[in-house]
Formats: structure tokens, sequence, C-alpha cells
């Protein structure tokens, strides 16, 4: 077996779907799929740029293609390209089904056990809104093509959404992120570890949790810190909830807008979100970083995790990065990546002199290489770096 | 596999096409859900060799060294021939309506019901 068909496991606890012996295989051939694509298929279109695209290009034009615009009119038209986008849409799809499978067969076991009873002591808690406004960059198209996204629900008390998300995670990041899905939280914490040793927040917000995998790990760093978590979607809490609950810790989750809450002004010591921003809109964008402002404590710190934007990166790499905007119903992706950071920063009434913005080294592969330090093999997909970006109060 | 009912299949959003022609799109999916399917049958055979070796009944040796008898031979022969032929069925059909002479265009056939 070599290093890149290394298989990092999901952890398995009590509230997840288990899959029978053939719903694993088909969730585990989805991964293999998308695996097989991110290494041996994905880098064809830079070759088929590179020796053909370019080249016919430069010689219509006398110039290169100036930017993602241009490479897209190109290769939308190139049959390595079209095959590759098929595919890779198609094992998007194959990814959802195949978590729906074991959901779907025990859903009302899977509810139940997920339902916590009234007067079950329980070490955080569970807040819904029924009343709360499912904002439209959610219902307008199904994000990254989750079948009802995280907010339908099919039945009274339904976590289904959220016991589909956790294993899709799961399989999405090929394991990259870590048994318990939690890399992108664990680097922000190990970002703050270095680079704000004394910082010890008493109170924690997490904007737009879904199932808690990147909450989970801040309530663990910070046993003594009141943490909560926010989303717009009841079956994602319900979901996050319970598996809080199973891992043993302490998360108050409530159903909340991020762009306005209901905590006081001034409540938190540090406000983190995971991959959010994209999956809302230019509004919400600028209203997420204003109500971080409000509900942030003078010296308090704001910090957003999201991959790279598009600045600096050359026009094809650009457009490669643009895939999921048209294809993987991610209609922010492009433009929530072109953002000026600084003026979201000023705009949302924070000193951009406090702001910051950098490429961060994923806890888990530090962990890694720790643990292996002569031989570093196997993929870490996205390079093993997450982007922050925020500010202090 | 059972049966999706509870949950919402398909995921809100238009599908993008990305062939000329979008029934080469449908086929990629189509040959991916196949492998996909074949996939879990291999790791289910996988396991079942597994089993066998771990229970004792049957060495992996011998299922690899395995040599089907004359008789088994045309037997998986049989087996694939009707196996082939239900996939290949589309072509067989065409030969057929030849070799019985069927090959009126169909729109006759419904003139006719329509004005008889």
């Amino acid at each position: 077996m070599s290093a890149e068909n290394q298989v990092h496991p999901q952890t398995k606890h009590a509230v997840m779907a288990t899959p029978t012996h053939d719903e694993f295989s088909r969730q585990e051939f989805v991964r293999s799929y998308k695996n097989y694509l991110v290494q041996n298929v994905h880098s064809g279109n830079q070759t088929r740029y590179e020796k053909i695209i370019k080249p016919k290009f430069e010689k219509t034009h006398n110039r290169a293609p100036k930017d993602r615009f241009e490479v897209g009119k190109e290769m939308v038209h190139d049959p390595y390209y079209q095959m590759f986008s098929s595919l890779l849409r198609t094992s998007q799809e194959m990814m959802w089904s195949s978590c729906q499978m074991p959901v779907n067969r025990d859903l009302e076991n899977l509810n139940q056990k997920i339902k916590i009873t009234k007067g079950t002591k329980t070490l955080g808690s569970l807040k819904l809104d029924t009343k709360l406004q499912i904002p439209r960059y959610h219902t307008a198209v199904d994000i990254h093509c989750q079948p009802g996204g995280y907010h339908t629900e099919v039945t009274e008390d339904d976590a289904s959404a959220g016991l589909v998300y956790d294993r899709a995670v799961h399989i999405y990041a090929m394991g990259q992120l870590g048994p318990y899905n939690d890399d992108i939280g664990a680097s922000i914490l190990l970002w703050l570890k270095n680079n704000h040793p004394t910082m010890a927040p008493r109170k924690i917000l997490d904007m737009g949790c879904s199932v808690g995998h990147s909450t989970v790990p801040y309530a663990q760093a910070f046993p003594d810190a009141e943490v909560h978590g926010i989303d717009v979607a009841a079956p994602m809490l319900r979901y996050a909830h319970a598996r809080a609950e199973e891992l043993g810790e302490k998360v108050h989750f409530s159903q909340q807008n991020a762009e306005q809450t209901n905590f006081k002004s001034g409540t938190f010591d540090l406000i983190v979100s995971h991959i959010l921003l994209h999956e809302t809109s230019q509004k919400a964008i600028h209203n997420i970083v204003k109500e971080c402002h409000r509900l942030l404590k003078p010296g308090g710190l704001m910090v957003h995790g999201e991959t790279p934007p598009y600045k600096n990166m050359g026009p094809f790499d650009a457009f490669m990065l643009d895939w999921d905007t048209r294809n993987n119903n991610e209609p922010f992706w492009a433009r929530s990546h072109e953002i000026d950071l600084e003026k979201l920063s000023k705009k949302g009434g924070f000193d951009p002199k406090n702001q910051f913005e950098t490429l961060i080294p994923s806890a888990l592969q530090v962990a890694e290489a720790k643990r292996s330090k002569v031989f570093q093999g196997g993929d870490f997909g996205g390079g093993g770096l997450w982007f922050i970006y925020g500010n202090m109060r | 596999m059972n049966d999706i009912k509870k949950l919402q299949r398909k995921a809100r959003g238009e599908r993008p096409v990305f062939f000329e022609d979008p029934n080469v799109d449908k086929l990629i999916s189509m040959i991916m859900g196949l492998a996909g399917e074949v996939a879990v049958l291999h790791d289910r055979s996988d396991t079942l060799e597994r089993l066998l070796q771990t229970k004792g009944l049957v060495k992996q040796s011998e299922i690899d060294s395995f040599e089907p008898s004359i008789q088994v031979q045309g037997e998986r022969a049989s087996w694939r021939k009707n196996y082939l032929s239900e996939i290949l069925r589309i072509i067989e059909s065409e030969l057929e309506d030849q070799k019985s002479g069927d090959r009126e265009p169909y729109e006759k056939a419904v003139k006719r019901v329509e004005t008889n």
C-alpha cells in the first residue's frame, strides 16, 4: 500500500449514522474517486492550458489571457476540461447520495437517538428558533449540492441534514480534516497559541457552526470558557448538540443568523467562523463583520477561516479555483474571494490597523509531521494551509 | 440498496452541462454510478473471502488456484452470454427487427391508428 492510499478514517461516535457493509463501500468508493481526480486528473487541465489553449490564444490575440474569465471562455470548449468537470460534478453528487443512504434507511431511529429528552442533564444546550427566516443565499440553490441544503427538514425533530453532512464533510476532505473533521478549528487554535499565547477567552462564539465539528476544539482548548455555536439550520444544530454531548464537550448551540444575533453587545472575547463567509452574500458578509464588531469586547478577536483569496493568483489558477462557483452550487465563492478585506473590516467598524490576513498551517499536518519525521508522504490536498482573515476590536 | 424516499435527492439549482451534447454528461454519471457498484461488489466478495479464510473454511490461495471444471466453465460461459445479451439488448433488438423485416417507420404506425 503506497502512502497516497493511506486511509484516514473518521472516528465513530454514537449519534452518527452507521453504514452497512455496502453503504460503507459506496462511500469509500467516492472518497477514492475524488482522490483520484485530485491526484491524477486535475493537473491535466493545466497541461492542456499551457500546451494547447494558451498558445492558441496567444496566436490569435498576440497576448496571453488576461484574467480568469478569458481563460474560462477557452477552457469550457476543451474536451479534457469537459470530462474532468463532468467527473468532478458527478463525484459530488455521488458523495451526497452515498451519505444519504444510511440516514434514509434508519432515519426514525437516528432522529430518536439524537433527540435529547427534556429534563436530561446535559453539558451544553440547544435553543431553536422556529421563526427564524432562512436567508435567501441558502434557499436559492442548495449549497455545494447537498440536496435540501443545510436547513431542509423532512420530518419532526429532524437532524437528517446534519447526519448526512457530518459524514460527507469527511469524504469531501478525503479525511484531510482529521478523524473529527476539526482541522480548521484546530488550525486557528494553533495559530492563536503561537500568536496570542496569553489569550484566555471567557466567551467564544462560532458563527455558522453547522454540526459543530470546528466548534468542539475550542471547548477542548478552553475548558473554562463558555462556547457558543450558531447556525441558521435547525437539523445541523440538533445533530451538533447531540454530537458535542456524545464527545463530552460543553457547547451552547442556538439557531441564529450571524448577520444579526440576539447576544448583547460586547459579549465575546473571541469570535470565529470556518468557511462560512463564502456561503453568504455581499450584503451578508458586511453585516456579519459589523455584527462581530458589535459582539466583541474591546481587545477581543475576530478570526474567519477560509480558502485563500484570488489576488496574487494567476488567471489559470483563479479560473480553476473558481470551478465551484458555477459547478458546485457555491454562488458566492468567486466574489467572496475577491473582497477587499481591509475595507470590509473598516466598514464593519474595526480599525484596519488591527486587521490581519494570513495563511496558517494545518494543525493536522503539523501533528503528522511531528509523528513521522522520516517520511512525510500522502496528499494533503489543499496544501495543508488555511487562510485566515480577522481583526482585533 | 435501499430506496431513497424520505430525503430530497436533487440539489436545488440547475445542473451544469459540460459537453456539447448534454447526454454525454448523463452517460458519465451513469458510468461512474456503475463503477461505484462494481467497487461495492468487489468489497463484498473481498469480505467473504477474508471471512472464509479467518474461519479456516477456504484459503485465499485455494480461490486463486481454483480451476473451474469443464462443467463450471460451461455454466459460467452461459451466464456471461445471458449477461451480455441483456447489456447489449439494444443492438440485438435492432438485428431482430431487420431479421423479421419489421422495419416500418414508427410514424406509419401512429398514422395508421390515428386514421383507422
